[in-house]
């Protein structure tokens, strides 16, 4: 497992697309769509991760390797997983500096425990929605990825909308009192259960398809 | 010791079918599997390497069966295909740094005496060598993680005559010590003249024979004679080309009829897959 992780850190993902963490810095700006700044590494790098894979016979090259079929699955959901909580652990920072920065209340996310949740939960949803479906077939990516895309965003704008819609959800998720702060923090835990859920599901999913596939 | 057992493995695809194949490789021998483009030599090796689901049939590599202990099988195993490059653009040294890892037996001692040997630079990207050299950073690899068995899909193919000597030359050197073997397809039968102890010969996904160079090749005859005599044999030959003094025709050498005046000659692997190839045409 190791080993494969190895492969996909020297080889598989190009140094150039760790520059995408830099995307992190939007949460600096004031009162913005803060799930945005933290798509970028779904738009941008999963993708051409996938792509790049695709042109290197990556599949091909792993499974001929003495490894279980599951953990070349495996391997690669951990590496998208490692991407997103190192987007998110680098974010962290930033979203501090925002809070610190500005005054709330005009109606965006802030940058609170319960956003970084809600990002949890929908890089699970992505993760959930493309991952098995490339390994339907283990090369088609652009049905499975655009699909994975828009799942992502309309959560991320539901998300959006809601203080606005509901004044429960803005007073619990949305404002700075300690009482909405433990909200907020159980947010996050439970966006953490859900993320863990959902990758769980996608790699058994894919593994599964990926077990069936002729190569 | 078979290294190799395929047996009766079947496999479907959208108009084309592996249909029973079986065959056996011995330990410190080389087999060349030949047959024509798109005759199921490719499928066949992906079956042994577990890539593809086949729908009936086993395949025991070293003794071992094939679903139940592919990682230990995996780690004795060196392996080509052509035409998939993997990670073309990256440097050896970054591809080996990798590779390495999985196999248990790695040995750098190995592995620099090879690369050494074959004269192949690290610093050089995949893609920068020739198709040759790229056979030779394959046969390093797999010989710096000791591996038993090679598993070689057409490494021959593109090579000029004096790289594919040099090649079959490598291979013999391989099987030299009696502990590895090498199975690798083709369909430059001239390579296999020089190197298989064995042939494999497979058309239209059916094995058609399976055996010893001599074996193989002693089990046909070419014929040829007038167009007066090709009626009386007709239904004994595996196929024949009519021209205008008569026919040539080749014909399993139990077959051979007592029509007088007949003429026999050996027949080599190249006219063996060519008679074989037209068998549909004279039915």
């Amino acid at each position: 497992m190791r080993d494969l992780m190895y492969k996909e850190f020297r080889m598989a993902i190009h140094p150039a697309f760790y520059l995408i963490f830099l995307t992190t810095l939007l949460l600096l700006i004031p009162n913005w769509i803060f799930t945005v700044s933290l798509s970028y590494l779904l738009w941008v790098v999963v993708p051409n991760i996938f792509t790049a894979m695709a042109a290197n016979n990556d599949t091909f090259f792993s499974v001929l390797m003495p490894v279980k079929k599951s953990d070349v699955v495996k391997a690669k959901v951990l590496t998208i997983v490692m991407l997103q909580l190192l987007n998110i652990i680098i974010a962290i920072p930033f979203a501090v500096a925002n809070f610190m920065l500005y005054k709330g209340g005009m109606g965006m996310l802030e940058p609170n425990p319960a956003l970084f949740g809600f990002v949890l939960i929908m890089y699970g949803l992505f993760n959930f929605i493309f991952i098995p479906g490339f390994y339907k077939t283990g090369y088609k990516m652009a049905f499975p990825i655009m699909m994975a895309i828009i799942g992502a965003l309309i959560f991320a704008l539901f998300i959006q909308f809601m203080p606005f819609i509901s004044t429960q959800f803005n007073m619990l998720f949305n404002t700075r009192t300690p009482e909405s702060l433990l909200w907020q923090i159980g947010m996050l835990i439970v966006g953490i259960v859900v993320y863990v859920l959902l990758n769980i599901l996608t790699f058994k999913i894919s593994a599964q398809r990926f077990e069936k596939l002729d190569l | 010791m078979s290294i190799l057992n395929v047996e009766k493995i079947n496999k479907t695809y959208e108009g084309f079918k592996l249909r029973d194949v079986s065959f056996k490789l011995e330990k410190g021998y080389i087999m060349g599997f030949i047959g024509e483009n798109g005759a199921g030599k490719t499928t066949t090796l992906k079956a042994i390497l577990n890539m593809i689901h086949i729908e009936s049939g086993q395949v025991e590599v070293f003794g071992l069966d094939l679903k139940k202990d592919e990682r230990k099988i995996k780690e004795n195993i060196g392996y080509m295909f052509e035409g998939i490059n993997f990670y073309p653009r990256k440097r050896l040294k970054l591809i080996t740094s990798v590779v390495k890892r999985f196999y248990s037996n790695w040995d750098d001692k190995v592995y620099r005496h090879y690369m050494n040997k074959f004269k192949l630079n690290e610093g050089k990207k995949l893609h920068e060598l020739s198709h040759g050299m790229k056979v030779k950073y394959n046969l390093t690899l797999a010989l710096s993680h000791d591996a038993k068995f090679f598993i070689l899909d057409e490494p021959t193919t593109g090579l000029d005559p004096a790289a594919r000597d040099g090649l079959m030359e490598i291979f013999q050197e391989i099987i030299e010590d009696g502990e590895r073997s090498i199975l690798f397809s083709t369909h430059i039968v001239s390579d296999l003249e020089k190197c298989a102890d064995y042939i494999t010969y497979i058309n239209n996904g059916r094995i058609i024979d399976s055996a010893s160079m001599e074996e193989f090749t002693d089990a046909r005859r070419l014929i040829r004679g007038s167009k007066k005599q090709l009626d009386s044999i007709k239904n004994e030959l595996i196929a024949f080309k009519e021209n205008s003094f008569g026919f040539t025709g080749l014909i399993e050498k139990g077959n051979i009829s007592s029509v007088e005046g007949l003429e026999i000659a050996t027949a080599g692997l190249e006219d063996i897959m060519i008679y074989y190839a037209k068998r549909g045409e004279n039915k």
